[in-house]
């Protein structure tokens, strides 16, 4: 029931999303530094990463690269 | 109509992805963690390269080292010797158990090299290897990511990537009483043809990783984006972690302090929802949800929302809260009365059930067109105990 409640959450999200075509130069404001999907600071988002792959079983879905450690 | 930046780069560029790769930059970080009640504390400087090289080619480098001190939990004897060192073990089998922190300390280093293809269409290929390496662990992992555009006006890209990580353990065993057969001994027991010597390793482990990423990219309007990525994450070989204890045939004449473990194979799927969007001018909202499923019975839902505020044209606010949650693997126990022979058996409390909540803030300060600094603090807590903090800090110059 949680794992529904949270998935539900996380759709309700989405509600009101429409496509449309957007031309290159209505792209002003999907070019701004804070509209990238990793955040502004990428060597944070990569702290972040390590720091939840060595501290939970959950992996995956944020790119294919990067590498393991052997977290204590 | 008059044209601002952020406009020209953008029809330049014909897409916000293309964007992100349009320039060259130097940055240096610097990560402070510590975790309570004395476990784990880490120092990383890390520093990163991006430079273009034409317009069709990027080449990317980045280095991180960790300095990684303290303790981790873990169920130890009363009476047992304790040693510290990257591999920390107990080997001593009698007596009552107890799960307490063991103390180690480690260096960890590891490095990245992305190059980026352009092409005519401005699809891209990135291919990158990266390694890490620990006293006891080398970790491989080789990359290949594929971005294809499906329309003119670049309003939606599909990418597919697949990456190979090949990684190296050394394990020092608990059972027989710290002493293990070595890979290349006629014997049975540790001696002095140890597999490693300065870490007294009795074998190496191998392990390997393929992570498959399959996404769709799709522009909503002229403020917002969606991203959907389905991943799929296969494991096979020692996936035991070799710092790790349990207890069996607790209050019994067998009983024992001995290694846990782990199924020599995982395979997990998931998907990762990512919505960003621009209310007004100056704010932007990026919503995050990751599904996760493994055959370890592990199932995680992630759930995360950071905003940023553009204060002024150098002031940039971040704020953030991200939730966390995992069922527990289906071999794990916390208690020391629980396992007898089961073949799989871990009390890792990072396979066990909880929830997690992460609260973060930012503020990002631009002090001229080439040079801005960062400065952010993150809280972690799990329902664990477990309680984290992060302060990061670092400078980017655009060159």
């Amino acid at each position: 029931m949680r794992s529904l409640t949270l998935l539900s959450l996380c759709l309700s999200l989405f509600v009101g999303c429409s496509f449309k075509s957007v031309k290159p130069w209505q792209k002003e404001s999907l070019a701004k530094p804070i509209m990238q999907f990793g955040g502004i600071h990428e060597a944070v988002s990569k702290y972040e990463g390590h720091v939840y792959y060595s501290k939970e079983a959950a992996r995956g879905g944020s790119g294919v690269g990067g590498g393991g450690c052997g977290c204590n | 109509m008059q044209l601002n930046k952020y406009s020209l780069i953008a029809i330049l560029a014909l897409s916000n992805h293309a964007l992100l790769h349009a320039e060259n930059y130097v940055t240096v970080d610097f990560l402070q963690y510590n975790e309570n009640d004395n476990r784990v504390a880490v120092s990383a400087p890390s520093a990163s390269l991006s430079y273009d090289i034409g317009t069709d080619l990027n080449v990317k480098a980045d280095f991180v080292n960790d300095a990684i001190t303290g303790a981790t939990p873990v169920w130890q004897s009363t009476t047992a010797d304790t040693s510290s060192g990257a591999s920390g073990r107990v080997v001593n089998n009698t007596g009552d158990y107890v799960y307490k922190n063991q103390s180690f300390i480690d260096t960890r280093n590891a490095g990245s090299l992305l190059v980026t293809r352009r092409f005519k269409n401005r699809d891209e290929l990135t291919v990158g290897a990266n390694f890490s390496s620990e006293s006891d662990y080398e970790s491989k992992t080789f990359s290949a990511d594929y971005m294809h555009y499906t329309d003119a006006s670049h309003n939606r890209s599909i990418n597919i990537g697949i990456s190979g990580a090949f990684d190296e353990i050394l394990v020092k065993s608990i059972s027989n009483g710290g002493k293990d057969r070595d890979d290349d001994d006629k014997g049975y027991y540790k001696d002095d043809d140890d597999y490693d010597s300065e870490s007294g390793a009795s074998r190496k482990e191998t392990s390997n990783t393929i992570n498959f990423q399959l996404g769709v990219n799709q522009i909503l309007n002229e403020t917002s984006s969606l991203k959907l990525d389905a991943f799929a994450v296969l494991s096979a070989g020692y996936l035991t972690n070799p710092h790790q204890a349990v207890v069996r045939n607790y209050n019994t004449s067998f009983q024992q302090l001995g290694d846990e473990s782990r199924p020599d194979k995982r395979t997990a799927y998931g998907i990762a929802l990512k919505h960003i969007m621009l209310l007004g001018d100056s704010v932007s909202l990026n919503s995050n949800y990751r599904y996760y499923t493994d055959d370890w019975q592990i199932n995680s839902h992630t759930l995360e929302e950071n905003a940023y505020y553009e204060a002024s044209k150098n002031l940039t606010f971040g704020a953030g809260v991200r939730y966390y949650t995992q069922t527990a693997a289906s071999f794990y126990n916390a208690s020391k009365d629980h396992f007898t022979d089961e073949t799989y058996a871990s009390s890792d409390e990072r396979l066990s059930q909880f929830d997690a909540l992460t609260y973060k803030g930012s503020v990002d300060y631009k002090i001229s067109d080439n040079l801005s600094y960062n400065l952010g603090a993150e809280f972690y807590e799990q329902s664990t105990g477990l309680i984290a903090t992060m302060i990061t800090t670092g400078a980017k110059y655009h060159f």
